[in-house]
């Protein structure tokens, strides 16, 4: 428990330190820009109001009027087409705010929708995205064996690697394509597409808004549906491999310091014959073998190596199994007949 | 076809649907309202320009410099206050996008920044969204021991309760503090607050943008990022007791596949239970066919027990009938001599529903009276 305690701790005070270090780069490196950006701003506002000759409370109206506007400009977002875009950021909950319900009516269902959508989301993202790392690791594995190497063991390292090398090209194709159609630098795109698939979801830039392309350029529209879809599988998958183990890491701890601390229980009493201890040992293995949290071995698609120790199931934090059982009790009565023909047919 | 594609079929059509359907209801919900809302806009619009005197590009250049002034009207965005505000919505993926960075080193260092920051703050929200259920856990627990109740064991359905209450409780504090701070409806407070600590994060309703307030009002702004903090901890914890399961379900099966694959193909078993024989200290043939009949046991019990999460309740007939094949033993108890035969795997079945399992809570059989059962710690 006190492991627990101590990391979430540090994980706490690892996040304050990161916000921190953030702002502060972030306010180097944006904080002139802004008020050189502000004081030009202000400069024309102000150019023009003597040009045109309107007073403050005309340039109020006039700025509602633009800032109402905004939405509309990049055409209908609400018909169909666009109200797709709109469920899949509430979905993701990428949520760039180029559109947002305006009616009562639309924010409360948007609520609900999200209520039900976003679990169903994450679960379907993982479950796509470990079928997608199974695939690769059979190919792989298939690949390594035609190529003649002598180890086909799929590592961890050829995952990550792989998993790297995907979320790059899947980024890279994204800014490339919507650099193409949308007309931005591809630096520009680059970004929009991790904003994106990171979830972030800014807005400042956002597909689909130009020359009313969601009621005119269908494939340019399915095509970017598609792609967010696609390529938030491909993080989801990287996150499957490399992050979910850390989210479990508590609930597996807890399991394997319950399996530990009801081991000393066993051999207490008396004078045991030696067999007898063994039994009690072998049973004990096979016990902890049926509670289904314990197999630490790292790469499953490897014959596994069922020897006494390693069915003793020491769960090793970072590789878990099952999340939902405990040993609750476990008592160990010195040995019967019975439990000879347990230990034999276990065994 | 394997469950896990099954499952992964499934979640996939079930979620395009979803999206089929939400876009329609939101279509009928909005569209109408759209096309009214900028038939109205179009009037004014043109109203202003006849009153004002303004060309079409004229109005349209200075719509375009109301734009470039709107975030600098809610105030200076990148001073330190700004900027950690950016730095949460980046982090927790929230993203509102009030303030975005303009320079290319500022986009750069955002995207390094996301690299790191947002996996190290899923695994934090998580982990202490795990401390906060036990600890929860820990106080129902004493709650209902205080109280005097018969059981005193914390049910999911206990857990479940207290979760969704506190993720209510925190988004109705929230609503009221921030329509009092913000002067939005409590409707739309309420719509902010959830939009927020979903991490959708629109954009639309922002906190921290009326009267220069990220400079102004320190506490304030204290209590906004402590807010938003807290509550993707508290909707945090609740994911963390529902939902994380799922998110492993696959892993789960395929790591139950793969060890029943290894189980059918190793050849230890054999080796073991020929040298734990107590009469046979040496392969014989008849050891060996022994030895595969166990092995074959052996395996349909495992095979049963890791489908089947409650099962030492199925095995144990499994091992009556492999009891019989081990006449040298005394087997004084009777429960042992019925008579055995093999079942296909498929007879017994494993319709471990998850309310079965749950209900399976002690084994109470001649010789296995010494364990007691492995309790679910949750049913899924």
């Amino acid at each position: 428990m006190r492991t627990h305690n101590i990391r979430t701790v540090c994980l706490i005070v690892s996040m304050v330190f990161y916000l921190l270090i953030g702002a502060a780069v972030f306010a180097a490196l944006e904080s002139e820009r802004e008020s050189s950006r502000k004081k030009a701003v202000e400069q024309k506002l102000k150019e023009m109001k003597e040009k045109f000759g309107f007073t403050d409370s005309d340039f109020t109206q006039i700025e509602t009027v633009a800032l109402r506007s905004e939405p509309h400009r990049a055409g209908r977002q609400w018909k169909f087409a666009g109200a797709f875009y709109f469920a899949i950021t509430v979905i993701t909950t990428i949520g760039y705010g180029h559109t947002a319900p305006c009616t009562d009516a639309g924010k409360a269902f948007c609520m609900f929708y999200a209520i039900l959508g976003i679990p169903l989301t994450l679960v379907m993202f993982q479950s796509v995205g470990e079928r997608i790392n199974t695939c690769v690791r059979f190919v792989f594995s298939r690949v390594k064996h035609r190529l003649g190497l002598q180890k086909t063991d799929v590592s961890m390292c050829n995952m990550v690697l792989v998993g790297l090398l995907s979320c790059a090209c899947t980024l890279c194709i994204g800014a490339a394509a919507f650099s193409h159609f949308e007309g931005w630098s591809f630096f520009n795109a680059y970004y929009y597409c991790f904003i994106t698939l990171t979830t972030i979801g800014f807005g400042d830039f956002v597909a689909l808004q130009e020359k009313d392309a969601l009621q005119k350029r269908y494939p340019y529209v399915l095509f970017c549906f598609t792609y967010i879809l696609v390529g938030l599988t491909v993080i989801g998958a990287f996150l499957n491999l490399i992050v979910l183990r850390f989210l479990a890491i508590s609930i597996e701890e807890d399991v394997s310091s319950e399996n530990q601390s009801s081991e000393p229980k066993d051999t207490r009493d008396g004078p045991e014959s030696e067999a007898q201890t063994q039994n009690l040992q072998c049973k004990e293995d096979t016990l902890k073998l049926l509670c289904s949290c314990l197999c630490c071995d790292a790469d499953y698609y490897s014959p596994a190596h069922f020897d006494p120790d390693e069915m003793g199931g020491h769960c090793n934090p970072v590789f878990y199994n099952s999340i939902s059982y405990r040993v609750d009790q476990l008592h160990i009565v010195p040995s019967t007949p019975q439990e000879k023909v347990i230990h034999l047919t276990l065994r | 076809m394997k469950r896990q594609n099954a499952r992964t079929l499934a979640l996939i059509v079930s979620i395009l649907t979803y999206l089929v359907v939400g876009a329609a209801v939101f279509e009928t919900l909005e569209s109408k309202q759209e096309k009214s809302h900028k038939r109205r806009l179009d009037a004014r619009k043109y109203e202003l320009m006849r009153k004002l005197n303004l060309t079409k590009e004229n109005f349209e250049e200075l719509e375009y410099v109301v734009l470039q002034l709107k975030p600098h009207k809610a105030g200076v965005q990148w001073k330190f206050a700004g900027s950690f505000y950016f730095a949460i919505t980046v982090i927790t993926t929230i993203g509102y996008g009030h303030a975005a960075p303009s320079t290319d080193s500022g986009k750069v260092f955002c995207m390094f920044y996301a690299l790191l920051g947002i996996p190290l703050t899923l695994v934090m929200f998580q982990s202490l969204g795990e401390r906060i259920n036990t600890f929860v856990r820990y106080l129902l627990h004493q709650t209902k021991k205080c109280l005097g109740m018969r059981r005193t064991e914390v049910s999911m359905a206990n857990m479940v309760t207290v979760g969704f209450f506190s993720c209510l409780s925190t988004l109705c504090i929230g609503a009221i503090l921030f329509s009092q701070s913000e002067g939005w409806s409590f409707l739309h407070a309420f719509y902010y607050c959830f939009i927020t600590l979903t991490t959708i994060g629109f954009g639309d309703y922002v906190a921290l943008q009326k009267d220069d307030a990220l400079q102004n009002d320190p506490r304030y702004v204290a209590f906004c990022f402590v807010y938003i903090l807290m509550g993707l901890t508290v909707i945090g914890a609740f994911l963390n007791l529902v939902v994380l399961r799922f998110l492993t379900m696959n892993m789960e099966d395929e790591r139950r596949d793969a060890k029943q694959k290894a189980l059918v193909t190793i050849n230890k078993p054999r080796a073991e239970v020929a040298r734990l024989l107590p009469l046979s200290t040496t392969t014989t043939p008849v050891a060996e066919t022994k030895s595969k009949e166990l092995k074959g046991v052996y395996t349909e019990v495992l095979h049963f027990q890791t489908i089947c999460s409650c099962l030492w309740y199925r095995s144990k007939e499994k091992l009556q009938s492999s009891s019989s094949m081990i006449p040298e033993l005394a087997i004084s108890d009777p429960y042992l001599q019925t008579d055995s035969h093999y079942d296909e795997p498929g007879t017994t079945g494993c319709v471990c529903s998850p309310r079965q399992c749950t209900n399976i809570s002690s084994i109470t059989t001649g010789f296995l009276s010494p364990f007691r059962v492995f309790k679910r710690r949750s049913s899924v």
